[in-house]
């Protein structure tokens, strides 16, 4: 490259991020949607490439995520877990906290949340009773095991200095690696063939109140929704939330007001990773039932990164965001076994969504901290 | 001095001007590089040097004025015009990659090629000649990652990587800020070589002794405007310290009408360490009461900053006590200070007294996050921060009187108005206000000195740390000079001259005849300064140490 080019990309690359710190939250909102688009429409150039007809995939997608009461119950299904992972990772962006360690904090939180009902469940009477402390016992556990599952990185970078990014992801192996181990061996159900735990009582179940599906309750979806509202409170009506928020910003400033820098960093990660645990015991409970190898199950926590930068960190903005990669999610499944259109294609395009509406912002952030675009005045 | 006659400077800066907002960063600045010439720069922080260089460098859009290199009249719009141009300059934060080995760094974006690809053989050849002509121990370095390598030999780096791109010219950027004493003497041996081979430098600085070493010119730069070329051969400490902090008439002290009363704010043998680990602050102690100003003076850099965050909570400190009425709170934590009435004006208003992209609400929540009545055990009522805003946007007069405007978008005197504002009504006992009228127009400056003096007749005991010597008369009670961390005297203000606080700011004692037993500020008498002559030889003898204790 030559120097004039060197110097005119640079340029160019300054004005895009100056426009992008510079941009509201609704010309934010509408280069999101504007994204989304423009994925889907490369997705369809790829699909008529491959040979299939792009108006056949787009129906397919509109009918696997919304066609029937069973499509809208798997998209929210997954849409629950989305808001919920989404959510835990928005916190800690907005802290200018790194913590991709979500999925681990969602294995533990779902394992943990397993193994305490199996324990308490025969000391406790059976039937709904049992079936609702059960629950709530089990997501106490989810959120304690997550929220020290991410409490451990949040000191290591605080105290230790080690960079969050490199120990979330790290953790992430280790919880998959050790939980997988023990519904191997230690924990497995007594005549289970899969390395799966036992199943939890039937009774501790999320009614069925709208859709009669066996995984789905739109209680996991109110759960989801009433985590977002405490999260958004406590993000911008509390003293907690407001610490929390002005170190992402600018750390000096924080630190001037009397923010202790690395004590916030251990409460965001603990808060973060508490969200996390919630998303495992929703997952749990009304998800599976029981615990298999997290080695195979999906990995909501790291599509969740994506999910909280469509939605520009806000907690808020994590339900629509949640909701567009739970119902692509959903029509993959649902074209996976009605469409001929190869999985690999779908997984494709659902990777090409998130590479659109994920690259600005994360083009933003990057820009926010290698002070591309210009100095702050 | 090496100027050669024959040839036109290589830089003549004429009637620079450059304005950001309402405040004249540079106002018509004269400037004149002579070729082979090590010219130092000479300025606080704020005073303009590094925008003018910026300027030199195409960082700014001069506002007026012309620039001409060798003679030749040149508009540069980028730093590539400048480099074209043969003008290099040398930033305070290096500007290396750390991870790739010093040859890849020197040669990135200008890498000789054959046939498309990078020769490194050439590279290697080229830069190692560079670093040998001028016996810059760099050639051994050459495949070692910039991040194995120490501050002073990463500085060398860049400046042979200026060197390959062809630069003739060298603005250097502070370049001692960042060194150790041995590495600034080997800085000052690598200008020779490279005045000695022809090359002229720009040498921006603060310090005092270090212009005098290594420059053969010196032009100093106060508030903006060049107050005057010297020879570095005629000149002396004292004389540059003066020029720097200034000899304007100084303001009128009004009479006090109230006297200081019982000891609120004290600190005993504070001793602090700075970033590098250095002793920033030696054995400072003082005590300031009720209704009064304590003025802390000194050229910038000599520990005031680390001073002031040690009171302040926001750098721990290596020994001694800080105290505020009877409790010990030199373990406190910042929160604690700011709840119990100790408020900050802070030296650095963009990074730490305001958070750029909050709007002015919610900056002025910044620090009352545990104040009643903005918080409510752990919640925020933010209806209460808001009318807080208002009141402090009406009250201290911060344009526009908007409080949704984003804090990035006032000019600085409203930003700092609005800090000012904001930590007064706090409601404080003690305000340290840290440079608060620095690279702030003329109007907010008297504002902000008259609330200043207002918050002392209401009975606030105040630390003000400022290197503008009229400000620092106007306002102080007493004034305690600081010089590499020590206080070296502390004086009355009606009581001194400007050749004396010069010759204390550059760490001499005074002359014998003047009292320097520590002043009590009892005296409220108005000011009936002299202006001295010049006739002040410089102090020679070591006396004892001036009490700063009082």
């Amino acid at each position: 490259m030559s120097d004039s080019d060197s110097g005119r990309a640079r340029g160019v690359l300054d004005r895009a991020a100056a426009g992008m710190l510079e941009a509201s939250v609704l010309q934010r909102l509408a280069i999101a949607t504007a994204s989304t688009v423009a994925a889907l429409a490369v997705g369809l150039l790829v699909v008529a490439a491959a040979g299939y007809d792009p108006a056949v995939f787009l129906r397919n997608v509109f009918e696997g995520a919304f066609g029937d009461s069973n499509a809208i119950a798997r998209t929210l299904k997954f849409t629950s877990i989305f808001v919920l992972t989404g959510v835990s990772v928005a916190i800690a962006f907005r802290a200018g906290v790194f913590n991709i360690g979500v999925q681990g904090q969602f294995v533990v939180g779902g394992f943990a949340t397993v193994i305490s009902i199996l324990w308490f469940a025969p000391m406790l009477p059976e039937g709904a009773v049992g079936g609702v402390a059960l629950m709530v016992l089990g997501t106490l556990a989810a959120i304690v095991a997550g929220g020290a599952y991410a409490a451990f990185p949040g000191a290591l970078k605080a105290y230790a200095g080690a960079n969050e990014i490199i120990t979330t992801i790290m953790l992430n192996f280790i919880a998959v690696g050790v939980v997988g181990f023990l519904v191997e061996g230690p924990f497995r159900g007594e005549g289970q063939r899969a390395p799966n735990t036992d199943r939890i009582p039937e009774y501790v179940e999320l009614p069925q109140l709208v859709y009669d599906v066996p995984d789905f309750s739109i209680l996991g979806l109110v759960v989801a929704l009433v985590v977002v509202a405490v999260v958004a409170v406590v993000m911008a009506r509390t003293g907690f939330g407001y610490d929390m928020v002005t170190s992402g910003h600018q750390e000096a400033a924080a630190t001037y007001s009397g923010v202790d820098a690395k004590r916030t960093i251990v409460k965001t990660m603990t808060f973060s990773g508490m969200v996390a645990g919630v998303a495992g015991a929703v997952f749990a409970i009304m998800m599976q039932g029981y615990y298999s190898d997290p080695g195979g199950v999906a990995t909501y926590g790291f599509d969740a990164i994506a999910v909280s930068l469509l939605a520009a960190n806000n907690p808020l903005g994590v339900v629509p965001a949640g909701l567009l990669f739970g119902g692509l999610d959903s029509a993959g499944t649902h074209m996976r076994i009605n469409s001929d259109v190869p999985v690999q294609l779908i997984d494709g395009i659902v990777g090409l969504v998130v590479l659109f509406v994920a690259a600005p912002e994360l083009f933003r952030m990057a820009a926010e901290r290698t002070g591309l675009g210009g100095e702050k005045r | 001095m090496a100027s050669s006659t024959d040839r036109p400077p290589a830089v003549e800066l004429r009637d620079i001007t450059k304005r950001f907002g309402d405040v004249v960063a540079n106002d018509g600045v004269d400037f004149t590089l002579e070729q082979g010439e090590v010219h130092a720069l000479l300025g606080e922080n704020g005073s303009g040097k590094t925008t003018l260089m910026s300027v030199l460098y195409g960082l700014y859009d001069k506002d007026a004025g012309t620039i001409s290199i060798d003679g030749d009249v040149r508009e540069f719009d980028s730093p590539r015009d400048a480099m074209d141009a043969s003008v290099g300059m040398i930033h305070q934060h290096f500007q290396l990659v750390e991870p790739m080995t010093v040859l890849q760094n020197v040669v990135l974006g200008h890498e000789p090629t054959e046939n498309g690809l990078v020769d490194e053989a050439a590279a290697r050849e080229d830069v190692a000649a560079i670093s040998d002509r001028y016996d810059f121990d760099v050639a051994q370095h050459l495949d070692t990652p910039i991040r194995d390598l120490d501050l002073g030999v990463r500085q060398r780096v860049e400046i042979v990587k200026s060197l390959y791109r062809g630069a003739e010219i060298l603005v250097l950027d502070e370049p001692t800020a960042v060194l150790t004493p041995q590495e600034v003497e080997g800085l000052f041996d690598v200008m020779e070589e490279l005045t000695a081979a022809g090359r002229s430098l720009v040498f921006i600085t603060h310090k005092l002794g270090e212009a005098i070493e290594a420059a053969d010119r010196i032009t100093v730069l106060r508030d903006g405007e060049a107050v005057g070329t010297v020879s570095a051969d005629d000149t002396s400490e004292q004389e540059l310290a003066r020029m720097m902090v200034g000899r304007e008439v100084l303001f009128d002290r009004e009479p006090r009408e109230t006297t200081p009363g019982d000891p609120v704010f004290e600190a005993e043998k504070l001793r602090v360490r700075g970033d590098r680990g250095l002793e920033r602050v030696r054995n400072v102690g003082f005590t300031v009461r009720e209704g009064e100003i304590l003025g802390i003076a000194g050229v910038q850099g000599n520990g005031q900053t680390e001073l002031v965050e040690a009171l302040t909570g926001l750098r721990s400190v290596e020994s001694g006590t800080v105290r505020f009425h009877d409790e010990d709170v030199t373990t406190a934590s910042r929160r604690r200070r700011i709840e119990a009435g100790i408020a900050y004006v802070p030296e650095d208003r963009h990074t730490q007294g305001l958070v750029l992209d909050y709007d002015l609400v919610r900056n002025a929540l910044l620090g009352n996050q545990t104040i009643e009545p903005f918080a409510e055990r752990s919640f925020i009522d933010w209806s209460a921060v808001r009318d807080h805003a208002e009141s402090i946007v009406e009250e201290y007069d911060v344009q526009p009187p908007n409080p949704n405007a984003e804090a990035a978008s006032l000019s600085g005197g409203n930003q700092q108005k609005f800090i000012v504002g904001r930590e007064i009504e706090h409601d404080p006992d003690v305000m340290v206000a840290s440079h608060p009228t620095r690279g702030v127009d003329i109007g907010s400056i008297e504002f902000i000195h008259d609330r200043l003096l207002d918050l002392r007749d209401a009975g606030l005991a105040i630390v003000f740390v400022s290197s503008k010597l009229a400000e620092i008369q106007k306002l102080s009670d007493r004034i305690a000079v600081m010089y590499e961390g020590e206080f070296v005297d502390t004086v009355d203000p009606d009581d001194v001259t400007e050749e004396e606080l010069g010759l204390l700011m550059a760490g001499h004692d005074r002359e014998a005849d003047v009292d320097s037993t520590a002043v009590t500020a009892d005296d409220g008498g108005g000011g009936d300064e002299t202006p001295a002559d010049e006739t002040e030889p410089p102090a020679s003898e070591d006396a004892p140490d001036g009490g700063a204790q009082s």
